[in-house]
């Protein structure tokens, strides 16, 4: 009964904290191009609008997509303040997007499909550096859930500040921000049109920006997590993360998903691996 | 005795089906064959699990020594016949190759049992869980393809324009085929064991060359070949372990742990075995056979080159882990797994042919089952076994369904499969459903690699490999899920025309996915968790079954790692169930176009054609990445094979 309190309270509450952030972001954002922005509240106005929308479709399949892309994320975010298997919880997010992946490429617009295809190149330059996060944490606490972490009576971030960097690395990814955005964009008048999302209108467009905002909770618990104990260290530390991204997201250049491959698989993966090779040799 | 029959039915049955399939030419009358023996095989299968359940740990067959027949001489004799037959084979195709394979396995095999005065172990079959889990696979996915197979074949020699139907022959092969793997998988004596191998090896040849066209002959070779390598291997290898030990039965030789370490003629013999289990399972260098075997008609591919034979080889390198698993040769099998897993599926991503990325996919698989048995902790061999049944149900599966879709657009192509859902729904959505089986939790096949990866964390060069390959799997399947799903909106979806044997198969083993999956928990406890208890395998960490789910156990039962499944297969059944209610919601009239570079062309809500900036119609043209620049064929191949062929090479130097 306690579990499913708590499930229904996280269910209600992150998108809340996630459309505030996301407010936050797009302030910040404007203010660094020296615009005013738009109010803090905008993002929940416009899903209102978009749930209000007359609902236009290419397909009558592009709904469930974005249905199960929501779910999914859900179900991630759920695992992970759960206190689940940390692994299993990448791989269910994992699903959210293949969701989003397929919904884009179920429309014959070239730019919806060109978008999932690099939708897929972003998941498989991420893919690798989160799973050997989680070995990281593994090897570590001896568990892979997340509870463990929690039980562990230092901060990760001690044994592993070079998984964190590839970490943040994998946040810019996620996020889509700049410099890697280039499977959506933020201005539809752009090479890309508006990427993966060209296609989804009013209410699926609705749902997948919920799922944007479920995700962005969950990655920034992630964050968190490296500095979990005590966990306000860990929500501050999660913070100061999130600004660093719009400040990267503001001063970066979009890169090909060419380049984004070799930096991730380079350096990201480079880092990641390096702290798990010390971890061995330290904790043998 | 029951138990006897039993093991009478299940090799020898097959067989006669197998006679009977050749000499009644009749289609009605193979047809009738064709059921009656998969009902026969069905009802063995269910006969076997409540044997070994009420037997408790296996059902033990000892030979009688009463008997009028002499069973060893028989199959010794049989086995004479098969080289004679392979030597023939090599006489006609005019092939030295082939006769100096067949030379270097008779004349080893003749002088070990004539003259070293071998002694046959008493307990001729032993059929424990792990073999109990093979039967399943062959008598019950087996019988259900040779069924497709009647409304497949018919079609496909409907294409070819033949005067002389070659049915007869080809069926005849795949029930030869289902009786060598019975035997296989049932039999405690390893020479007999590899009797049945060297069966299989001449099925896969037979049924490759089947369609009898150029290329097809030379794939048949090509198996042979490296079949009969893993045949040599196999034969020395016998032999080492019995220089060493004295014993043939593999119940002792897989229990034999050298607390010395692994040195010696033993551990020589062990590496042979596992070699010869690398070229049957196409781990790489030995991949090119599996490839070429693509040209067989698709039942051949579904049954032979996925679901079954390629799985003896892995049921060898598992049956034997207990031997090695965990120590230095072991890390060296499990090396080869893993490095196989990664160079298969980055060539996957550059395929375009739906069957040649199946096949990588397969190779990666069984790459990933030899890996666990490699690392041979409990937790990793329950991976491997749990990793057997899912992927030869998924992969079954989806060869079916690739067969079906080639027959109805003439095509194997996956740009060909642009809007499938369109003009085949039945066939895609069940495609599609084996194809998220394969790479997305909460089904079976995810969750062993989920376990792969927890098993693999005190052997970082596996590690890395597994995490690296997982996660170039995604890349291929979904883009591939992607095409085939696209379409624009149609008020109904009209059924495409399938044979009724087709529908059937694909059902039935669109049930078992689920089924499988579903079941883990149960399958896990009754047919996994009591082998590895059988196989005595030393643990800190445990593999149980919760339940809802499997969760891994460490010391004084802490739970370090775990999955629910089934609240997970609730809410993707709740998701599956809201599609239909969800697309109804949307009304024709909210249909719009999809955006294009110009202007749609009218009453165009496909979104096929645009006015271009000229006035000109346009057509849209769309295709997936294939990133042949990096993961190429051409561009891999001969570096992760000499790669492979070193890491073989340091196997074996670590042994002697």
């Amino acid at each position: 009964m306690e579990m499913f309190l708590k499930i229904v309270l996280i269910v209600i509450f992150a998108p809340i904290l996630g459309g505030f952030l996301d407010g936050i972001d797009r302030r910040i954002s404007a203010r660094m191009q020296n615009r005013l922005g738009p109010p803090l509240l905008q993002p929940f106005y416009d899903v209102i609008k978009l749930f209000g929308k007359e609902s236009i479709a290419v397909n009558q399949t592009q709904i469930a997509y974005a249905f199960g892309h929501l779910v999914f994320a859900i179900a991630a975010l759920v695992m992970l303040l759960l206190g689940q298997d940390l692994l299993m919880l990448i791989f269910i997010l994992a699903f959210s997007g293949i969701f989003l992946i397929v919904g884009a490429s179920s429309v014959n617009s070239p730019y919806s499909k060109i978008g999932a295809q690099r939708e897929i190149m972003q998941m498989m330059a991420y893919e690798p550096i989160i799973v050997l996060m989680t070995v990281g944490v593994f090897l570590i606490t001896k568990s892979f859930m997340v509870s463990s972490i929690f039980e562990f009576d230092k901060p990760l971030i001690y044994y592993m500040p070079l998984l964190f960097i590839a970490f943040l690395f994998v946040l810019t990814i996620k996020l889509r921000k700049s410099p890697f955005d280039f499977s959506t964009s933020h201005h539809g008048h752009q090479e890309l049109i508006k990427g993966v999302t060209t296609e989804f209108s009013g209410t699926q467009l609705a749902l997948i920006e919920m799922t944007h905002w479920y995700d962005l909770v969950l990655l920034l618990g992630m964050v968190s997590l490296f500095f979990a104990k005590p966990i306000w260290v860990g929500i501050i530390i999660a913070l100061v993360a999130y600004f660093l991204e719009i400040v990267i997201d503001n001063i970066s250049a979009r890169v090909t998903w060419r380049w984004m491959l070799k930096l991730s698989w380079v350096f990201g993966l480079g880092a990641a691996l390096t702290n798990i090779i010390w971890l061995y040799i330290t904790l043998k | 005795m029951q138990n006897n029959i039993l093991l009478a039915v299940a090799i020898l049955l097959p067989a006669f089906s197998a006679a009977l399939c050749y000499f009644l030419k009749n289609e009605k009358a193979r047809v009738g064959i064709v059921l009656i023996t998969a009902v026969a095989l069905f009802a063995v299968a269910g006969g076997f699990v409540k044997a070994v359940f009420n037997a408790g740990d296996a059902v033990i067959i000892g030979l009688d020594h009463n008997s009028p027949i002499d069973l060893g001489l028989i199959i010794k004799l049989l086995d004479l016949a098969l080289f004679a037959y392979i030597f023939y084979v090599g006489i006609k195709l005019k092939k030295p190759l082939v006769m100096v394979l067949v030379l270097l396995q008779v004349i080893p095999t003749f002088i070990f049992e004539n003259f070293m005065g071998v002694k046959e172990p008493e307990t001729a079959f032993v059929i424990d869980r792990l073999s109990l889990i093979m039967i399943m696979l062959v008598s019950v996915i087996g019988p259900i393809i040779t069924i497709f197979a009647t409304g497949y074949m018919k079609e496909h020699e409907h294409h070819q324009h033949l005067k002389v139907s070659k049915q007869p022959r080809f069926f005849m092969v795949m029930f030869i085929f289902l009786s060598a793997m019975n035997g296989l998988v049932m039999t405690n004596n390893i020479m007999w064991m590899y009797f049945f191998w060297e069966i299989t090896s001449v099925c896969s040849f037979l049924l490759i060359s089947h369609d009898g066209t150029e290329i097809a002959i030379k794939n048949g070779l090509r198996a042979l070949y490296l079949n009969m390598l893993g045949g040599v291997g196999f034969i020395i290898g016998i032999i080492c372990i019995y220089a060493a030990k004295g014993t043939l039965a593999l119940d002792e030789i897989s229990s034999i742990v050298n607390s010395s370490g692994l040195t010696g003629y033993f551990a020589v013999g062990i590496a042979l075995l596992c070699l010869a289990g690398f070229t049957k399972s196409a781990q790489f260098p030995f991949q090119s056979w599996l490839l070429g075997a693509m040209v067989a008609p698709t039942p051949v591919s579904a049954l032979l080159h996925s679901s079954t034979m390629v799985k003896a080889g892995v049921y060898l390198i598992v049956r034997l882990s207990p031997s090695y698993g965990g120590t230095i040769l072991g890390k060296a099998v499990a090396t080869i797994g893993a490095f196989t897993f990664l160079a298969a599926s980055a060539i996957a991503i550059s395929q375009s042919n739906a069957k040649k990325v199946l096949a990588y996919s397969t190779i990666a698989n069984l790459g990933l089952i030899v890996a666990c048995a490699g690392l041979g902790s409990h937790m990793a061999i329950g991976a491997a076994m749990l990793l057997m049944i899912f992927h030869a149900v998924s992969k079954g599966l989806l060869f079916l369904c690739v067969g079906t879709v080639e027959q109805g657009i003439g095509s194997r192509e996956i740009e060909d499969m642009q809007g499938l859902m369109s003009r085949m729904p039945f066939t895609t959505v069940i495609m599609v459903i084996g194809m998220i089986s394969m790479l997305m939790p909460p089904f079976g096949v995810l969750i062993t690699k989920w376990l792969a990866i927890e098993a693999a964390t005190s052997t970082p060069l596996v590690l890395i490999f597994i995490v690296l390959g997982s996660a170039l799997t995604v890349a291929f399947w979904s883009k591939w899920i992607g095409t085939v799903l696209t379409m624009s909106y149609k008020k109904k979806h009209n059924m495409e025309n399938l044979s009724i044997s087709i529908k059937f198969a694909l059902s039935i083993m669109c049930l078992f996915v689920f089924a499988v999956s579903i079941g883990i928990s149960p399958i896990y406890s009754n047919f996994i968790y009591p082998q590895l208890e059988a196989f005595g395998i030393s643990h800190s960490f445990e593999l149980v079954s919760n339940g809802l789910g499997i969760a891994i156990n460490g010391a004084s039962d802490t739970v370090m790692g775990g999955f629910q499944s089934i609240p997970f297969f609730i809410l993707l059944l709740a998701v599956i169930a809201l599609i239909p209610f969800l697309m109804k919601k949307v009304k024709p009239a909210s249909i719009r176009a999809p955006y294009l570079c110009g202007d749609n062309v009218a009453d165009d809500l496909s979104g096929i054609e645009f006015i271009g900036p000229t006035d000109k119609i346009e057509k849209v043209e769309v295709k997936n990445y294939y990133l042949t620049e990096i993961f190429g064929e051409d561009k891999l191949t001969l570096a992760v094979n000499l790669i492979a062929i070193a890491v073989i090479l340091v196997m074996f130097g670590v042994v002697i």
